[in-house]
C-alpha cells in the first residue's frame, strides 16, 4: 500500500465523509481550505483543518506536494478551483493521484485535461442510485445493504504475492474461492492494460505474482482465504 | 356528464360537433337573406339543429343543479336540526338555483339563439347570430378571452369612463361650434358619430369640421383617441400574455391527467437531469417540477412534461396525481427542507407511492425515513465510501464504480423463479453458471426470515418465488432467463 501523505482540499460534507472513513481506517489525513470561518466546525468535529492560501505553489511544496503526499482530493464547490488546484499539483509532481468531486457536466472534461486521476461526480452518483432504485429496486437494496451498508459483506482487493499458492495456477483451475464463504468478483492483470476485468467476461489466464484479485464476501472469510493462500 | 367534464374524449367530438352545427346554421342564415324561399334540405337541417339545442338547452338546465341532492340536503338539514321540514322553502330553494341558471350570461345566449326559429318571434331574427356566440361555450381560448375581459374589468372600466368622457365632450363641442355651419351635422347623433369615427382613427370623411374652432377639436380628439386607443391594446395584450402562460400549464397539466403510473421528478437540478434522462431512455413516463423556469424550458425541449411549480404546495403535486396514477416519486431538489417537506406531503396523499429522496446533508437522512420516504441517500455518503476506497484499494474502487455506472456493460440483473421456471426445486449447480460466463450473487428469498442469501452453496435447492440476483453481460442474463422460462437447454 502507499504509505504516503493524503491531503484534502475543500472542506465541506464530502470532505467530512471522506475524512471520517479514512479516520475510521486508520489513515493519517491533513484537511486544508482558505476559509478561516470553518476552523470551530472543523474542530467540534474534530478534524485538523490548516487554513491557508492553497493558490501559492509555495504553500502546496510547504504541505510536502511533490516529496510524500500521494493522494490528494480537490472536492471545492466551484469548479473553477477544482480545475485550478488539479492543474497546479499536476505541474508540481506527475506522479500523485488526484481525485476531484465535480459539479457541472463540462468541468468533467476539463479536469481530465488538467489531469486528474479519477473524478467522484455525486451528481451522476445519485442520478444513477434514483434510476437503479426505480428500475431494479431490489438489487439496490441489495448492493445498499451487502457493499455500502451495515452488513458485515465488503469488497476486497486481494494481490497474488510471489510465495502464494496461487502464484501461477490457471483461474478457471483453482477457483479456491469455492471452499470460502466469498465471490471472486474479477481481477487486475498487470500485464494487461485494463483496470479491472469481471471473472463473467471469461478470460481465462494464469495468475502471476502482482495480479490482484477483487473478491466481495465476509470479513473473516476473506481473511481465512488471505492466511490459508499465503497473500 | 358529455357537457361538462372537461378532460373526456366525448366532449371534446361534442364540442365539435356543435361548433359545426353552429357555424353551419349561421352560414344558412346568410343564405336565406338572398334566398328568402330556402331549400328544403337546408329546411330540414334548420330544424335539426333547432330540436339539438333546444334538447341541450333543456339539459344544461336540468343538470345545473341537482335537484334530488339539494331537497335531500334539505330535508337532512330539518331532521337533524330538529326544525319541520318545509316543502315550499324547500321548493323555493330549487327554482332560485334554476332561475339562477336560466339568468346566467351563457343561458341567455342560448335562449336567444332558439328562440327566433319561433315564427311568431320572427322579428328577432338578427339574434340568430347569437349562435354565433354559443361557441364559446365549445372553445377553450374563447373562454380564456372573456376571462381576460373579466379579469381587467376595473382597466377597462377606468378606460371605458375616460373614453366616454372624451366622446362626450367631442360630439358636444362639434355640435356646438358647426350645426348651423356645417350641412353635414344636423343633430345630437351626427355628431356622435363624428366624434367615434374621427376618435377611432379611422376618418371616413364623410363629415368633416368647417369652422377653425371644429378643426381644433378634431385635432385633440385625435390625439386623444391614439392615446387611448394604445392603452387599450395594451391592456389587452399584457393580460393575453399571461393568460396564455396559463393556458399553456392547462394543458400540460391535461397531458399529465392522460398519463398512467407516472414517476414525478422534484427538482430538475443536475441529479434531476441525470435521472431524468436515464429513465427516458427506457421509456418510462415523466413528470417534471421546478420552480426554475429556465430549467423547465430546458426538460421541455428535451421532449419531457415539465412543469414550472413550487413542489412544496400539496396542491400542485395533488393535480400531478400524486396519490392517484403517480408511481414513484423523486424528491432531488438542492434543499432537504424542500425534500423532506415533499416527502411528508407526498406520504399524506398516498400510502403507496414509492418516495425516493436525495439527502443533502447526511446528518438529516433519518428525518427522510420519519417522513414517509422509502429509500434516502445522501451522495456526499456514497463519495466518502468510494473516495476512501480509492485511496486504500483502488481496484476494488474500479470494480465498485464500473458495477454502479455499468460502463463495461456487466450488470447486475433478477430472475426469478416462477411457477413454470425450469430451474424450480434444482440445485444451483445445475445451472452450470460459471460455464454461462455468469456470477450468482445471491438469492432473494420471499418465505425466508433472511430475505437475501448472499453466496448460497451449489447443493443449495432452488425453491419457488426465490430470485437469483445474477451478475454478468445482458446477452448472457437474457439466455438464462430464456432458459429459465422455456426450458429447453439452450
Amino acid at each position: 500500500m502507499n504509505e504516503g501523505k493524503i491531503l484534502l482540499f475543500g472542506f465541506n460534507r464530502s470532505a467530512i465523509e471522506i475524512g471520517t472513513r479514512l479516520k475510521a481506517q486508520g489513515f493519517p489525513f491533513t484537511c486544508i481550505d482558505n476559509n478561516a470561518a470553518l476552523l470551530p466546525y472543523a474542530k467540534k468535529l474534530g478534524f485538523e483543518l490548516l487554513i491557508m492560501d492553497y493558490s501559492e505553489d509555495d504553500t502546496l511544496l510547504s504541505l510536502g506536494v511533490s516529496e510524500d503526499v500521494s493522494f490528494i482530493f480537490t472536492l471545492f464547490e466551484e469548479d473553477v478551483h477544482n480545475v485550478f488546484l488539479t492543474l497546479c499539483l499536476r505541474a508540481l509532481d506527475p506522479n500523485v493521484q488526484i481525485i476531484s468531486t465535480t459539479h457541472t457536466k463540462d468541468a468533467i472534461h476539463k479536469l481530465e485535461i488538467a489531469g486528474v486521476n479519477t473524478i467522484l461526480d455525486p451528481y451522476q452518483i445519485c442520478g444513477k442510485r434514483i434510476y437503479k432504485l426505480i428500475t431494479q429496486p431490489e438489487i439496490m437494496q441489495i448492493i445498499d445493504a451487502t457493499i455500502f451498508g451495515e452488513e458485515d459483506i465488503n469488497m476486497e482487493q486481494i494481490t497474488i504475492t510471489e510465495h502464494s499458492a496461487l502464484n501461477g495456477v490457471l483461474l478457471s483451475e483453482c477457483y479456491p474461492t469455492q471452499n470460502y464463504n466469498m465471490l471472486l468478483i474479477g481481477l487486475h492483470d498487470k500485464e494487461l492494460k485494463k483496470e479491472f476485468i469481471f471473472i463473467t467476461e471469461g478470460h481465462n489466464h494464469t495468475l502471476d505474482q502482482g495480479d490482484i484479485l477483487v473478491v466481495i464476501g465476509k470479513s473473516a472469510e476473506i481473511e481465512r482465504f488471505r492466511i490459508d493462500f499465503n497473500l | 356528464m358529455l357537457l361538462e367534464h372537461q378532460h373526456s374524449k366525448l366532449k371534446f367530438y361534442f364540442d365539435i360537433f356543435m361548433v359545426a352545427l353552429v357555424l353551419i346554421s349561421v352560414l344558412f342564415l346568410l343564405y336565406e337573406v338572398k334566398h328568402p324561399d330556402g331549400h328544403p334540405f337546408l329546411d330540414a337541417f334548420v330544424q335539426f339543429s333547432l330540436v339539438v339545442f333546444i334538447i341541450e338547452y333543456l339539459l344544461r338546465f336540468w343538470i345545473y343543479s341537482d335537484s334530488h341532492k339539494l331537497f335531500l340536503e334539505h330535508y337532512e338539514y330539518a331532521i337533524n336540526n330538529n326544525l319541520p321540514f318545509s316543502l315550499p322553502q324547500t321548493l323555493l330553494a330549487l327554482v332560485k338555483k334554476k332561475v339562477e341558471y336560466i339568468l346566467s350570461p351563457l343561458a341567455i345566449i342560448d335562449l336567444l339563439a332558439i328562440l327566433p326559429s319561433y315564427r311568431p318571434l320572427r322579428f328577432l331574427r338578427i339574434f340568430l347570430l347569437f349562435r354565433i356566440f354559443k361557441l364559446f361555450r365549445y372553445a377553450r381560448s374563447m373562454k380564456t378571452f372573456t376571462s381576460i375581459i373579466t379579469e381587467k374589468k376595473f382597466e377597462l372600466f377606468t378606460l371605458a369612463i375616460f373614453a366616454s368622457f372624451v366622446i362626450f365632450t367631442g360630439s358636444s363641442a362639434i355640435y356646438i361650434f358647426e350645426t348651423h355651419q356645417n350641412p353635414k351635422i344636423n343633430t345630437l347623433f351626427d355628431a356622435l358619430y363624428w366624434a367615434i369615427v374621427t376618435m377611432g382613427t379611422v376618418g371616413y370623411g364623410d363629415i368633416v369640421p368647417v369652422t377653425t374652432e371644429g378643426m381644433v377639436v378634431a385635432m385633440i380628439l385625435i390625439i386623444l383617441g391614439v392615446a387611448t386607443l394604445a392603452f387599450l391594446t395594451s391592456i389587452i395584450v399584457s393580460s393575453f400574455q399571461n393568460k396564455l402562460i396559463e393556458l399553456k400549464e392547462s394543458r400540460t397539466f391535461a397531458d399529465v391527467d392522460k398519463l398512467e403510473s407516472y414517476i414525478v421528478i422534484c427538482g430538475y437540478g443536475r441529479v434531476g437531469e441525470v435521472v431524468a434522462k436515464m429513465l427516458h431512455e427506457d421509456g418510462y413516463k415523466l413528470v417534471i417540477i421546478d420552480n426554475d423556469e429556465t430549467k423547465i424550458k430546458l426538460a421541455q425541449q428535451r421532449g419531457l412534461i415539465g412543469i414550472v411549480a413550487d413542489a412544496s404546495k400539496s396542491r400542485i403535486l395533488g393535480e400531478l396525481g400524486v396519490g392517484k396514477r403517480a408511481a414513484q416519486i423523486i424528491c432531488a431538489t438542492n434543499s432537504d427542507e424542500l425534500n423532506v417537506f415533499i416527502t411528508l406531503t407526498a406520504r399524506s396523499l398516498s400510502e403507496q407511492i414509492i418516495i425516493i429522496a436525495r439527502v443533502i446533508k447526511n446528518t438529516h437522512k433519518k428525518k427522510y425515513f420519519l417522513a414517509g420516504a422509502n429509500y434516502a441517500f445522501s451522495a456526499d455518503e456514497t463519495i466518502g465510501l468510494m473516495g476512501a476506497q480509492y485511496i486504500t484499494q483502488p481496484i476494488s474502487y474500479a470494480a465498485l464504480d464500473e458495477m454502479l455506472t455499468e460502463n463495461t456493460g456487466v450488470l447486475f440483473d433478477m430472475v426469478p423463479i416462477h411457477e413454470h421456471a425450469f430451474f424450480i426445486n434444482q440445485p444451483i449447480a445445475a445451472l452450470n453458471l460459471s460455464e454461462k460466463r455468469l456470477l450468482l450473487f445471491g438469492i432473494l428469498r420471499q418465505n425466508s426470515v433472511l430475505a437475501f442469501e448472499f453466496n448460497p452453496s451449489p447443493h443449495c435447492l432452488l425453491q419457488l418465488h426465490d430470485t437469483l440476483i445474477i451478475m454478468g453481460r445482458k446477452h448472457h442474463i437474457n439466455l438464462l432467463r430464456k432458459h429459465n422460462d422455456q426450458g429447453n437447454m439452450g
